[in-house]
């Protein structure tokens, strides 16, 4: 057992230290940051709470914190189920599954810029791929990206982007249930609606349940596609709040302002992350 | 036995690897500096061998860039014992701001730099990171037309050196308005009458973003009131700032904006212009080699923002707000001084400044362009005939005020925001 905790300790050192070095060393140091009034580099003045006075009070973090949720909502629910669907759809089929299963996967390969980039070509008022195809029937531009749109506008790209990711995942997941579960039910008479809400779903929710996970915790972190494809606009409608920490902390040099919104983001994640891990407790199905 | 050697080489490799990875720039600086030696061998040559960073603006879409390589090309030519790594960087995304900060507060600086010299270097001067070029040692100031004073800093001394002036203004397509009949927009009457009737047809009369509206707000502040109100503080709250805002939603409301300009940003507003959608768009000097790419230079005029009231027109914003910095710890460095000295006066000397300010056609701060064609000659002509010329808003207020106007301006065009709302809250940022 000695031994043991020799061998636990060695192999855990080099992870314990990178992980210190590049993870909870620049996190205390965002969280010092977040005291001060502070352009990170030459000026720096201890203000004790006053960034999290002004963060509370701060009408654009609201707006980008509920925007923030309502996308994470968005990405759940379309993303992880939109994967489902299609996973259970690829996993009845006996032809061309290899195909579906590199075309759904595909768009996680491109880059999130490049994704940004090609909705915004997709969106633009006068030259956009969309407009242009209205143009093209005789009918008028349509305006796509507004204040009451932007929003929903930027969650279908975040939802295609990622739908690949979580496909694999749940396909991987059906394909691991064993065949004879399916060959007893049919026995029994099941239906094709039956067999994915009383066998496939609950055979595979732990598996689900990772992927929400994951989900919410990666949406929190979106930044490039609403950078690239509405800037957190117009007037702040689509801001979120990884927007919102790159503007405060890198366009307008406020460091421990956008320091505040990092810690925010944080404990935001763990939270959201412990709820969803409380709520889906269950029993780990085996088979 | 064996087992035991084995962990302590993984740890010891793991070590090694840890201190390599959070080696300081030191380090690595001057293990490149022993490259550089070593490179001459043994035999000792007469000079040692010295590496320089350069890091400037002159890079990506900033036709300048190539220009400047060969310039360096030249130099390290002439002066073999001397390397120079260029490591510029575009200052579209403003990322550049970030990098020259972190390069100087992680004692990473550049030894000699292109950069501004504005509320962005304050810090820098302040830390005493960068040389007072008027009392260092063998540096080369003569020749230098105005722009030269306008780099004075508050304390009295000059910090960096100019390369070229820059101005604001509006660039008109001149084809667009003889095809459409349309009076060219001199005055604010004609500016307005511009606008309304460009928007009466399929061509946007003004290609702006008006989230990004760094040259928007700055010309529609300069029309409201002024010069003398343009360069009111911001404290002051002055109220032509305020009735220059509201002024964008009227003509925002007149239809002068591409209806998603709140979401398009820069480029894509250049685009429209470059593409002959748009008739008029509010640009710096610079977006010249951006249009003798597309082919059109012929075809565009360069005309001061009109003004409305309290001023005179022909005003405009410019200025010199970029310049040659020299760090004090390359300055300071036996090694290097006489190096960095030598490369600074080479950049700053005429041919050099006049080679690259003829890449973007912007005024030299030394000598002058000869054979420009007239479109450019008369961007030359409006800098020497205004009656008053001064940096951009943005260059001397508090970064995150400015944000808050910039990007307040969405707000105001569609009317959740005023224009006097807006200034307060930006004034009270500043506070």
């Amino acid at each position: 057992m000695k031994g043991d905790r020799i061998y636990i300790f060695l192999f855990l050192t080099p992870a314990f230290i990178i992980t210190g070095i590049f993870l909870y060393y620049p996190f205390i140091e965002n969280l010092l940051q977040s005291f001060y009034n502070t352009d990170g580099f030459f000026n720096s003045t201890f203000i004790g709470l006053d960034n999290y006075i002004r963060l509370w009070n701060d009408e654009i973090a609201r707006t980008a914190l509920f925007n923030s949720l309502e996308l994470i909502l968005y990405v759940t629910v379309f993303q992880v189920g939109i994967a489902l669907i299609l996973a259970i759809l690829v996993d009845s089929i006996t032809k061309g599954a290899a195909f579906y299963r590199t075309t759904f996967f595909f768009p996680i390969v491109i880059s999130g810029a490049a994704i940004g980039l090609l909705f915004t070509l997709i969106y633009n008022y006068r030259n956009g791929l969309l407009n242009e195809i209205l143009v093209s029937m005789g009918m008028e531009r349509v305006l796509w990206l507004t204040e009451q749109s932007s929003l929903y506008m930027v969650a279908i790209p975040t939802v295609w982007n990622y739908v690949g990711f979580y496909f694999v995942i749940l396909l991987t997941a059906i394909q691991k249930i064993p065949n004879d579960f399916y060959e007893a039910a049919k026995l029994e008479g099941i239906t094709g609606f039956q067999k994915m809400f009383r066998l496939t779903i609950p055979l595979i929710v732990t598996d689900l349940k990772t992927c929400m996970v994951l989900a919410i915790t990666g949406t929190l972190k979106i930044f490039e596609l609403v950078y690239i494809i509405t800037r957190g606009g117009p007037g702040n409608s689509s801001e979120v709040l990884g927007t919102y920490m790159y503007q405060k902390a890198f366009e307008d040099t406020a460091m421990g302002y956008g320091a505040t919104i990092a810690v925010l983001i944080v404990v935001l994640g763990l939270t959201l992350a412990f709820i969803t891990n409380k709520l889906l407790k269950r029993e780990e199905v085996t088979y | 036995m064996k087992k035991w050697n084995w962990i302590v080489m993984l740890t010891f490799s793991l070590v090694v690897l840890m201190l390599a990875a959070c080696g300081n720039s030191d380090a690595g600086s001057a293990s490149d500096n022993e490259n550089g030696s070593n490179n001459s061998g043994d035999e000792q040559t007469e000079q040692e061998n010295v590496n320089l960073r350069v890091v400037t603006t002159m890079a990506g879409t900033d036709p300048a860039g190539a220009v400047f390589q060969e310039v360096l090309d030249e130099f390290v030519e002439e002066h073999p014992h001397i390397s120079i790594e260029n490591d510029s960087q575009s200052a579209d995304a403003g990322t550049i701001r970030t990098k020259v900060n972190t390069d100087f507060s992680s004692d990473n600086e550049p030894d000699i730099m292109f950069y501004f010299n504005t509320v962005d270097a304050e810090g820098i001067i302040n830390e005493g990171k960068v040389v007072n070029l008027e009392e260092a040692e063998g540096i080369d100031l003569s020749g230098f037309n105005s722009m030269l004073e306008q780099q004075r800093h508050q304390d009295g001394n000059i910090y960096a050196a100019p390369q070229s002036g820059f101005y604001e203004a509006l660039f008109v397509n001149k084809k667009l308005f003889e095809e459409n009949d349309i009076e060219l927009p001199t005055t604010w009457e004609l500016y307005e009458k511009a606008i309304e009737e460009f928007a009466k047809t399929d061509i946007v009369p003004l290609a702006a973003s008006t989230e990004d509206s760094y040259y928007v707000v700055e010309h529609y502040l300069l029309a409201a009131g002024g010069m003398e109100n343009y360069n009111a503080e911001l404290a002051d709250k002055n109220e032509a700032w305020a009735e220059g805002l509201d002024l964008i939603k009227q003509h925002a409301d007149m239809g002068a904006f591409t209806p998603d300009a709140a979401t398009i940003d820069l480029a894509l507003a250049q685009e429209l212009f470059k593409q002959e959608q748009a008739a008029m768009i509010f640009e710096g000097s610079w977006l010249w080699g951006q249009l003798e790419e597309a082919g059109m230079g012929e075809d565009v005029l360069v005309l001061p923002m009109p003004i409305k009231e309290g001023g005179e027109t022909g005003e405009l914003v410019g200025g010199a707000s970029q310049g040659w910095f020299v760090s004090s710890k390359s300055y300071e460095d036996e090694s290097k001084k006489d190096a960095v000295v030598e490369l600074f006066n080479y950049l700053t000397s005429e041919d050099v400044i006049v080679q690259i300010a003829g890449a973007t056609g912007q005024p030299p701060a030394k000598g002058e362009l000869t054979d420009l064609p007239d479109y450019l000659k008369a961007g030359h002509d409006l800098v020497a005939d205004a009656p008053a010329v001064a940096l951009p808003i943005n260059d001397r207020i508090y970064p995150e005020s400015f944000t808050h106007i910039r990007t307040s301006v969405p707000a105001i065009v569609s009317g959740d925001k005023t224009g006097a709302e807006v200034i307060e809250m930006a004034a009270e940022m500043e506070e």
